[in-house]
């Protein structure tokens, strides 16, 4: 069979994948605020892998002889109220952070981009589908992560599973919708009359040519799937202490606001660093990538 | 409408949280040192030995009587527990869009209109930071400053109804919830006005020599609503969960911050019911942009 012998997705030529990286690139070279987003995104993700070496001391180290203290030449930025070193912990807690909505993204990207791609595939699944997806929108994000947290209790598990659920149904929709796109496509009718089994279009006609689509929307959410998982945590749904986890470094800040505001701050401002560099990196790639998802 | 499906599915996840929590809810309803007797009678009355689709339409049933059944922790009726904390919540979430809708349109509009000027690229700059902004983090913001160091309003509980010298007491919660939704807002309302101002009817009136601000406003805004109100409706969630931690964060005793409150203390027939009734808000809300959708647009009566 002819199309057994491709290994690429069908009708994508390599070549224009290849452009479309150098596009990235050069949207980075020209675009000053989308470069300083990847430069802050490489940064933080080259932290976060390399926690144990970069970070200055043991983030759940306490030392009572030196609580709270403002930012200083020892304790870059401060310490908490046990004496840990706030550097530290920030950048275990963006490891913790950024790891919890990766895994979100990624399982929740997989789960729905498989259910649009089904749907849209078989015609006669796509009510089904679809109907359970709405019913999956009708469930806020923070209410999911409170209903697994009653149900399964408090953690970090409790808050990838609501990124997880809250990420599935808009990407479902999203794939269902290229997928549709290209389900209209000759190359799908041509597979269909070669008898290329339902597996080889499913995905090497369908899904990969979806794929970049889905990739761009999951990048777009990145940052607010990260809004969420830290505000679970921050209400306490989330990490449990001791471990350093910025939702729940700000939230434990909270009660000592008035004495030391930059327990609760630091932790705050360096979520909103990510999320917005996600958010433009996000934009970046979007436009070079996928300029129909621009609406 | 999805709202039936939706509705079913609600009430059948609220069930299902007190059928797969970890411990038998009999058990902890009669506590740790109940006779065996105690608990097989709380069975029996819970009705939790019969199949799992009658106690589904039962709970259904008693649910729609308004029995969302007793706090394990205060042992207070959960319908009277939470009838209580609606009303702070609905306050603070519509105190939060009557500061976030008229902001972010005009802000939107005013970024469609100045298109590509530096008033529209400023404008969308503090769009996208809105967006990122983590909702606590404005919170511990302006309870720092505005409400401690400079001493101007309370941040802690609800002082009483607005018009019952309620109003500062709300204010805080209320920037803090309504500053998360100004950044989406304002962005959609500039995509919208955007499509709308390259429109044949605005050229028309532009043509008819009708005033700049006559065509923005009653023209080209008036039709850019519709999209608008529909975000506003996709924000719901958005206002939701915004709520919910704006609740804890400024101890305002709404339903939000029930929930909070009784997962951490296990408190598992509070959890469900305040979780239950956040869930029928959202609902709430989206039927209500979906009637505002046909009234804004009266091709929708036709289809």
């Amino acid at each position: 069979m002819s199309g057994e012998t491709l290994s690429g997705p069908v009708a994508l030529d390599t070549s224009s994948e290849l452009s479309r990286r150098a596009g990235l690139w050069r949207r980075l070279s020209r675009d000053k605020v989308a470069a300083g987003a990847a430069i802050i995104m490489t940064v933080v993700i080259l932290a976060a892998i390399f926690a144990p070496i970069v970070s200055p001391f043991d983030p759940y180290f306490t030392d009572l002889t030196k609580v709270m203290q403002p930012p200083n030449e020892i304790n870059w930025l401060g310490t908490d109220s046990t004496g840990r070193d706030i550097l530290s912990r920030l950048i275990y807690g963006s490891r913790n952070t950024m790891m919890m909505g990766l895994v979100g993204v990624v399982f929740g990207g997989f789960l729905g981009g498989f259910l649009g791609i089904i749907a849209a595939f078989y015609r006669r699944l796509d009510g089904w589908i679809m109907r359970i997806v709405d019913v999956m929108l009708a469930f806020p994000a923070i209410l999911i992560g409170l209903a697994v947290a009653a149900i399964a209790g408090a953690g970090i598990t409790a808050v990838v599973i609501a990124l997880v659920v809250a990420t599935i149904p808009d990407v479902a929709r999203v794939a269902r919708g290229a997928a549709i796109g290209v389900m209209e496509q000759e190359f799908m009718e041509a597979g269909r009359a070669l008898g290329v089994s339902d597996f080889t279009l499913i995905w090497r006609y369908l899904t990969l040519n979806c794929i970049s689509t889905i990739f761009v929307f999951l990048t777009l959410r990145f940052g607010q799937i990260i809004l969420i998982g830290s505000a679970l945590s921050f209400l306490g749904m989330g990490a449990q202490p001791p471990t350093a986890e910025l939702g729940m470094m700000a939230a434990q800040g909270r009660d000592f606001l008035f004495m030391a505001p930059h327990i609760a701050t630091i932790p705050s401002l360096a979520i909103f660093v990510i999320v917005l560099s996600a958010n433009l990196l996000g934009d970046a790639i979007r436009d070079v990538l996928d300029p129909r998802l621009q609406q | 409408m999805i709202s039936f499906p939706a509705l079913v599915g609600v009430l059948f996840l609220c069930f299902c949280l007190l059928q797969v929590v970890p411990a038998d809810p009999a058990m902890i309803i009669a506590g740790p040192d109940a006779k065996a007797e105690t608990i097989a009678a709380i069975r029996l009355e819970l009705g939790l030995d019969r199949p799992i689709p009658v106690q589904f339409f039962e709970y259904i049933l008693r649910v729609a009587k308004g029995d969302l059944g007793r706090s394990i922790i205060s042992n207070k009726s959960v319908a009277e527990e939470l009838a209580h904390t609606v009303g702070p919540t609905v306050e603070l979430m519509i105190g939060g869009l009557l500061l976030a809708i008229p902001i972010g349109i005009t802000l939107g509009t005013l970024a469609a209109v100045k298109r590509g000027s530096i008033v529209d690229r400023l404008i969308m700059a503090v769009s996208v930071a809105g967006v990122s902004m983590p909702i606590f983090f404005i919170g511990l913001l302006l309870i720092q400053y505005v409400g401690f160091k400079w001493d101007l309003l309370p941040f802690t509980g609800r002082t009483g109804p607005v018009w019952d010298g309620g109003l500062p007491s709300l204010i805080l919660p209320c920037l803090t919830l309504g500053a998360v939704l100004i950044g989406p807002i304002a962005r959609l309302t500039r995509t919208a006005v955007l499509e709308v101002l390259g429109a044949d009817f605005v050229r028309t009136a532009r043509a008819k020599g009708l005033r700049e601000s006559t065509v923005v406003m009653g023209h080209a805004l008036r039709n850019a609503l519709i999209p608008v109100v529909t975000l506003i409706g996709l924000q719901a969630a958005f206002l939701l969960g915004g709520a919910v931690v704006t609740e804890t964060m400024f101890s305002w005793p709404g339903v939000g911050r029930l929930a909070v409150g009784a997962i951490i203390s296990s408190d598992f027939p509070t959890a469900q019911g305040a979780i239950m009734i956040l869930a029928l808000a959202f609902l709430s809300i989206n039927l209500i942009v979906d009637v505002l959708y046909v009234y804004l647009d009266p091709r929708m009566q036709r289809s």
